[in-house]
């Protein structure tokens, strides 16, 4: 009966409930829109958005078709060269150059989606860290894409020259493919790709078309990180190729399947927050730093205490903390961020509070499930 | 000794000769990949960086100060200091990460490794940046002299301490495949390997199989970071893992995954394949691609290697 009774009275929003939810998203806008008032700090911000827009390239091939990915650096890296060239030696618009480099990730990607159609697992997570680290140190380092190795230096027209403008751009690009990846996910493709991550024969068995899913999947996320890439090269006005190619660029590489392993496998929301929070941790450690007492201790810590001296060393501290979150979010969270902010996701989109969502079904069930091997 | 088997200055010899000392770096990357794949169906990712670990302490040992503490520790116990922190490390990994882990997806456990990797380097950078820059000399400035000796091989650019790297390969190519030939032990590893529920009915402790394979794979790579890194100039993070990672990876498909006289068959053809390319193609990150191409080729062609059956 208590069943019954459940389903007889659905939830429903008041008018308290809709202005509470819409006071909240006009609270997440204004925090977003802050940074554009500033010029250093929202440079940052335009890099941790680019950040969270290759956490959602590399989530489509490692949290819907559950393969490893170690070198995604190549992707973005492939978009700067592509929309920096473009845009340096034609003189062509930057929505047009980033078509170009779109249109070049696509295919590269394809490219590898093939290879990944014969080989899959392990052996396919190989196969993208010699990816990674191969083009990176042959085709970016070619001197006609790097003027002579002195670095492609472009500028952003007139009416985004500034951080804080670009920063903007960033943000819409983020929210854009953000949503056109909910739309995915609740489209048949996305219920395909679930299917596939769960058990490839099962799903071909009910007339899932595994290669042209797999095909897909790896041209959406190479277009995503197409987009990103270029949107990276105009944010600090160069390509120079040292920003992708090892060690720099293995370390991106990890970056991103840190980032998607500790925002929750398949879960875009978390994802996104966790690629805001790597691309932010550096300030963020710096802020923690103005409080008196932290600095008290840190300085009393042997390994830490040059800390204040070196923007290197809060690099490595930074990705000391992403190795420890991601491992303690593989043994003990293995949802991930998504699975903690999943209450307040759904009170948002109209939902429930509630801190043990039992209603949940479909797609979303089997979010920030694990990856199969 | 001035007059090698490849007598002649053919420039053949130069790169055939170079590309074998620099796969049995490979090699040994290569035996320890193999060796956790066949008890855990895993790669490590964090093979290589075991050996920087090793490396860095040993250096630190030999004649560095860490924390404002000079270390003058004779050469050997250096070396010793460093294997067994580099080995210590690999067994922290299989408790902490690898342990807690089991029963997830094997891409999981992968995941696992690498941030394993990530941790390594940043605590590496953290103290390397926290003391003074040290050197380690090889082991051939320390004991092992003969200016003949030398001279024989500066023809070909080959020193004698890439020469001690190969020997050390060879031994221990020959320890690891005599050790699951012949012991019981590496006879437990194999039957855990392909069948743990079996395994354990017939008394055989997964947990202590699984110790003992990554105490032997951080031996072996802690012993491929001082034979390569050794008299090295400079030794920064992540420097196997930046030069040996791959290689070592490709070795180990190549000889097929499971072989560990494959491994060290692997390590050989990669060292080749990257010095030919060197020597005879000039644009940039050749060598990378021609890694990459010979992996590739091998997965798509050959997926069970050059000598895939278990052994």
């Amino acid at each position: 009966m208590t069943a019954v009774a459940a389903h007889a009275a659905p939830f429903r929003l008041t008018g308290s409930g809709v202005a509470a939810r819409g006071l909240a998203y006009v609270g997440l806008a204004v925090v977003l829109f802050l940074p554009w008032f500033t010029t250093d700090f929202s440079k940052t911000c335009s890099l941790a958005v680019i950040y969270a827009l290759m956490g959602l390239s590399l989530n489509i091939v490692v949290g819907y078709t559950g393969q490893l990915s170690l070198g995604h650096q190549g992707f973005l890296g492939l978009g700067a060269l592509v929309t920096a060239n473009v845009v340096f030696k034609t003189g062509l618009p930057i929505w047009l150059a980033m078509a170009a480099a779109v249109l070049a990730t696509t295919l590269v990607a394809l490219a590898l989606g093939l290879v990944a159609l014969r080989i899959t697992g392990l052996y396919l997570s190989l196969i993208t860290l010699v990816f990674g680290s191969a083009i990176t140190s042959s085709l970016f380092a070619l001197a006609t894409f790097t003027d002579n190795n002195s670095g492609v230096k472009i500028t952003r027209p007139s009416y985004l020259s500034g951080n804080g403008d670009w920063y903007l751009v960033c943000l819409a690009v983020l929210l854009v493919v953000f949503y056109l990846d909910y739309r995915l996910t609740i489209s048949k493709i996305g219920r395909a790709l679930l299917a596939l991550k769960e058990n490839e024969r099962v799903a071909e068995a009910f007339g899932i078309g595994v290669t042209s899913y797999k095909l897909l999947a790896f041209a959406l996320s190479g277009a995503i990180a197409g987009l990103a890439g270029g949107l990276y090269t105009f944010r600090g006005e160069l390509y120079s190729e040292k920003d992708f190619q090892d060690p720099n660029g293995f370390t991106l590489a990890l970056l991103f399947v840190v980032m998607c392993v500790v925002g929750g496998l398949g879960n875009r929301l978390g994802v996104v927050v966790a690629g805001l929070f790597f691309g932010l941790i550096n300030e963020m450690l710096d802020g923690l730093l103005y409080l008196h007492w932290v600095r008290d201790v840190v300085k009393h810590i042997p390994v830490l205490n040059g800390y204040y001296d070196s923007d290197v060393k809060a690099s490595y501290l930074a990705s000391l903390i992403g190795a420890l979150l991601l491992l303690q979010t593989l043994i003990f969270n293995p949802g991930g961020l998504g699975a903690s902010l999943r209450p307040v996701a759904r009170w948002m989109t109209g939902h429930r509070f509630e801190l043990h969502d039992t209603t949940a079904s479909g797609p979303a069930a089997v979010e920030g499930s694990s990856v199969r091997a | 000794m001035t007059e090698l088997a490849f007598g002649s200055s053919t420039p053949l010899g130069q790169p055939l000769l170079l590309g074998i000392v620099e796969g049995s770096v490979y090699g040994l990357i290569a035996l320890g990949l193999v060796l956790l794949y066949k008890s855990n169906r895993i790669f490590n990712f964090a093979q290589a960086e075991f050996g920087t670990i090793a490396a860095l302490t040993a250096y630190f040992g030999y004649n560095g100060k860490l924390f404002g503490i000079p270390w003058h520790m004779p050469w050997l116990v250096a070396v010793t200091v460093g294997i067994v922190l580099g080995t210590l490390s690999a067994v922290l990994t299989e408790r902490l990460v690898i342990r807690p882990l089991f029963q997830q997806p094997k891409v999981i456990l992968v995941v696992g490794t690498v941030g394993v990797l990530l941790a390594a380097i940043a605590v590496e950078n953290l103290v390397v940046s926290a003391t003074e820059p040290a050197y380690l000399p090889s082991v051939t400035e320390t004991g092992l002299k003969d200016p003949a000796f030398r001279a024989g091989f500066a023809q070909y650019n080959v020193s004698w301490e890439q020469v001690v790297t190969l020997i050390v390969l060879v031994v221990l190519a020959l320890a690891a495949v005599a050790f699951f030939r012949y012991s019981r032990q590496g006879t437990a590893i194999l039957a855990v390997s392909q069948e743990p529920t079996a395994a354990a009915t017939v008394g055989i402790s997964t947990s202590r199989v699984s110790l003992l394979t990554w105490t032997l794979a951080g031996f072996l790579g802690s012993v491929a970071g001082i034979v390569a890194l050794a008299g090295s100039p400079v030794l920064v993070p992540g420097i196997m893992t930046g030069t040996a990672l791959v290689g070592g990876i490709t070795a180990a498909v190549l000889g097929g995954v499971t072989s560990m006289p494959g491994a060290f068959v692997g390590g050989m053809l990669v060292g080749l394949v990257h010095q030919f390319t060197a020597s005879y193609f000039s644009f940039p990150g050749a060598q990378n691609v021609a890694v990459g191409l010979v992996l590739l080729l091998v997965l798509l062609a050959l997926p069970k290697g050059l000598l895939g059956s278990e052994t």
